[in-house]
């Protein structure tokens, strides 16, 4: 494993240029892959449609990837991105797995290449699901990161598999007869672990070494990798400048998203997200500093902490029962071998 | 190989947004000197069409990876594939088994662009085309002239459901971009699937192809089949498939597939346009070439039977398909019993459609009776483009429309007779529907 200073100094693939918001989870997230990849093997990367992707890769715009300022003169740095469909990337990304372990086998390249592919939570879990798990299961030695904003952010806020209950979409919109979005979301870990990933785990760079260290693991692991990244969104979740990281951080501690890291044959762990709810942040504080959650929770003006708004303390307890399951199921999970 | 085009000035290479490529990152020698032959010498065999298509593919060295989705009545030429494979101890082509024909599809974008120096084969019909619809649409602009999509034509729609073939499927994929070449008969389809390539990577071309054949009639009926040694198929491929201009995703520093405003999109259709206009020119060529060295006719606009030199004829009939053969066969007494001069034109090259050729071999026809075999809201896809084709004439020809052997009926004899006595009809003054649809001698 190397150096978290050594992994931070090296060159991102994530290069500045793209037009994400200010704040963007994603840039962050793209960034840290962009410089954990930068390990002497030639990258190949493949993104799904989405914001990542339209905001980064929009030609006659800066298409915000690569090494350098130029084409590196060194192979190993160089760097390829494709898009093709939104639902894509893992089998866009296997195939360019495959082409380059079929050359290798031919003797036709010596020269060792990665491969990485990218969707958001609706590429990957809701139209490209069935691509993901299929990846999975044929135990392509690819990474997959999947950016989970929780929603469709790229045309404009809606509702995914991944949205957190009650949390107001462009589509689960909060009304009289309605408080948001009425599902669960789904197991997407555990799905991915019973499809056949050698490694799935679910950190953002807000937990920053580990995140580098589960980018690097994912990297060197010999079937699909997945790394579920917790991507809060500034637009989508409604949140204010500058809270990025804490809301990524407090979100993982108060058990909407803990930090999870799975290796088949080695089991896994929660991080950093105590088991017992009292051990844990107030839900009520990570449910406050966003307005996708504004009908649920106000601050009080008395104590200065967000307190469930009258009437929807029944709403706030069933988030809160939610959130310990969600604990306890990746604990559970986690003793899989 | 490389001439310049005389009729137009060949585009810069801009087909997609690149950067740099690294021309000894991938050794391709490497991948010519493990191709294990299938023959050594020219054999005569016999086949189906499924099994024609695939063993052209598994001739190929550059055809490593085989990516497919079991679907009637194309399943066999993945069998086909797989069963060669398996045989192989030692051999370096693999298989690769997806989930679902969208998968497919994607697959062989993703590996198309890793390597733009392979062949990236696919067999599929009916559904499992409109299945890949999304992406065929992507492929068709991307660029990747690796790809070959081999359409064993199945009629299109559920309601009801018909496993046998008439052209709809492809018919229907008219503006994927892929260029589309239909066959009648084994031979055509093995000779066709070895051309594909050549055209479809020329550098002035670049744009994926889908060759295509009935299925049932000639997917699964077998006949005899002159196989060429393999190494004399590498010799003919190599002389026209020269290392890709563009970076690849192995070999390059490239993005491919970005978004592009409006304004740049424009650039982006003409070149794809371009592209795809060249096909006209370099087709014949590569079909010269072909039978040069095989002593068979190669790619070819159509085939056609009857013409005098002067191409004067009182009806001529255009379709596609096997079912020409019956028209061929029974031409000749039609001509003799009605006193008319019939001729027929059996398309091979659908898109880009060639509106020269085929308005250069019907400008002397008196009426021209169009029998498509494929479902369409009017008077029939290739009805559509012969009368475009024919729409700058001073005097054009009468257009008859009919349909035929829908759902991969046969076209009988008596079917024909009964077209024709259609056109002539229509030739002798009598007004006829702008379209009518035929089936086992009868109009329907
Ligand atoms: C087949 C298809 N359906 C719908 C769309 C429209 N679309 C583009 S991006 C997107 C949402 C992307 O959501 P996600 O994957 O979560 O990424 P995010 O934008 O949130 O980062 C949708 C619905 C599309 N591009 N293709
Ligand atoms: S809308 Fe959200 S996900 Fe999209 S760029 Fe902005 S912050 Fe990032």
């Amino acid at each position: 494993m190397s150096g978290y200073k050594d992994i931070a100094l090296r060159e991102s693939s994530f290069r500045p240029g793209s037009t994400l918001c200010p704040g963007c989870m994603e840039s962050i997230a793209l960034q840290n892959v962009g410089r954990v990849s930068d390990n002497g093997r030639k990258t190949i990367f493949s993104i799904g449609t989405s914001c990542a992707e339209v905001s980064s890769l929009a030609f006659p715009n800066v298409v915000a990837w690569g090494r350098g300022d130029a084409s590196p003169d060194d192979f190993a740095k160089s760097f390829s991105i494709i898009h093709n469909v939104f639902e894509s990337a893992p089998t866009l990304a296997e195939a360019a797995r495959d082409v380059s372990d079929i050359l290798a086998d031919h003797g036709a390249i010596d020269r060792p290449i990665q491969v990485i592919a990218a969707s958001g939570d609706g590429g990957a879990l809701a139209i490209g699901l069935r691509s993901l798990l299929h990846t999975i299961y044929r135990q392509s030695r690819i990474t997959m990161v999947v950016l989970v904003n929780e929603i469709f952010a790229n045309t404009g806020f809606q509702y995914s598999p991944a949205t957190t209950p009650f949390a107001e979409t462009s589509t689960t919109p909060v009304g009289e007869a309605q408080a948001g979005n009425p599902r669960l979301p789904l197991d997407y870990i555990h799905l991915c672990i019973a499809a056949g990933a050698g490694m799935v785990a679910q950190v953002s760079p807000a937990h920053g070494k580990l995140f580098v260290k589960t980018i690097e693991k994912a990297l060197a692991c010999d079937t699909t990798a997945v790394v579920f990244v917790p991507a809060p969104c500034i637009s989508g979740w409604k949140f204010d400048d500058g809270e990025t990281v804490h809301l990524a951080e407090l979100g993982a501690q108060c058990g909407a998203y803990p930090a999870f890291v799975w290796e088949r044959g080695k089991g896994g762990a929660v991080k950093d997200c105590a088991r017992e709810a009292d051990d844990r942040p107030r839900l009520e504080e990570f449910l406050g500093l966003q307005r996708r959650f504004h009908h649920l929770v106000q601050k009080d003006p008395a104590s200065g902490q967000f307190v469930a708004r009258p009437g929807r303390e029944p709403d706030v307890e069933r988030m809160r029962s939610w959130t310990q399951s969600n604990v306890e199921r990746l604990f559970r999970l986690a003793e899989l071998p | 190989m490389k001439e310049p085009i005389a009729t137009a000035a060949p585009m810069p290479h801009h087909a997609t947004p690149s950067g740099d490529l690294y021309p000894d990152a991938v050794r391709l020698e490497r991948v010519r000197e493990a191709h294990r032959a299938l023959y050594t010498e020219r054999e005569t065999i016999t086949a189906d069409g499924n099994a024609a298509a695939a063993l052209a593919t598994l001739q190929m060295w550059r055809c490593v990876l085989y990516a497919g989705f079991p679907i009637t009545p194309s399943t066999k030429w993945m069998e086909t594939v797989a069963a060669h494979i398996a045989k192989q101890v030692g051999g370096k082509k693999r298989v690769k088994l997806m989930e679902a024909e969208h998968a497919v599809a994607d697959y062989l974008v993703g590996a198309a662009a890793a390597c733009r120096d392979l062949v990236f084969p696919t067999a599929t019909s009916s559904v499992g085309l409109d299945h890949m619809t999304e992406t065929t649409r992507s492929l068709g602009a991307s660029g990747l002239g690796n790809v070959l999509l081999i359409d064993v034509y199945r009629a299109t729609a559920n309601f009801p459901l018909c496993i046998e073939g008439d052209p709809s499927d492809t018919l229907a994929h008219r503006d994927d971009g892929f260029i589309q070449i239909a066959c009648r008969g084994k031979q055509q389809i093995y000779d066709t699937v070895l051309q594909a390539p050549c055209l479809g990577m020329h550098h002035d071309v670049l744009t994926p192809t889908m060759p295509g054949y009935y299925g049932i009639k000639d997917s699964h009926r077998n006949a005899r089949l002159i196989v060429e040694p393999d190494a004399e198929v590498h010799a003919f491929q190599d002389r026209w498939i020269q290392p890709c201009p563009l970076p690849g995703l192995v070999n390059g520093d490239t993005a491919f597939g970005t978004c592009v405003t409006s304004r740049h999109f424009q650039g982006f259709k003409v070149s794809q346009k371009r592209r795809m206009e060249r096909v006209l020119h370099w087709l014949p060529q590569i079909g010269a070439d072909f039978e040069r060295q095989f002593g068979r006719p190669g790619l070819a606009f159509f085939d056609t039977t009857g013409f005098p030199d002067d191409g004067a004829v009182d009806l001529a009939i255009v379709t596609m398909g096997p079912d020409f053969g019956t028209f061929e066969a029974m031409r000749e007494q039609y001509a003799a019993k009605s006193g008319l001069r019939v001729a027929g034109v059996a398309m091979r090259l659908l898109t880009p459609f060639p509106r020269d050729a085929v308005r250069k071999r019907l400008e002397r026809a008196k009426a021209v009776v169009v029998v498509n075999q494929a479902h369409h809201h009017g008077r029939g896809h290739l009805t559509l483009d012969v009368a475009d084709a024919l729409a700058d004439l001073a005097v054009m020809p009468r257009i008859i429309s009919v349909f035929a052997g829908l759902g991969g009926a046969d076209v009988s004899q008596a079917t024909w007779e009964r077209m024709l006595d259609h056109g002539r009809a229509a030739l002798g003054g009598t007004t006829v529907p702008p379209w009518a649809i035929f089936h086992e001698g009868r109009q329907l």
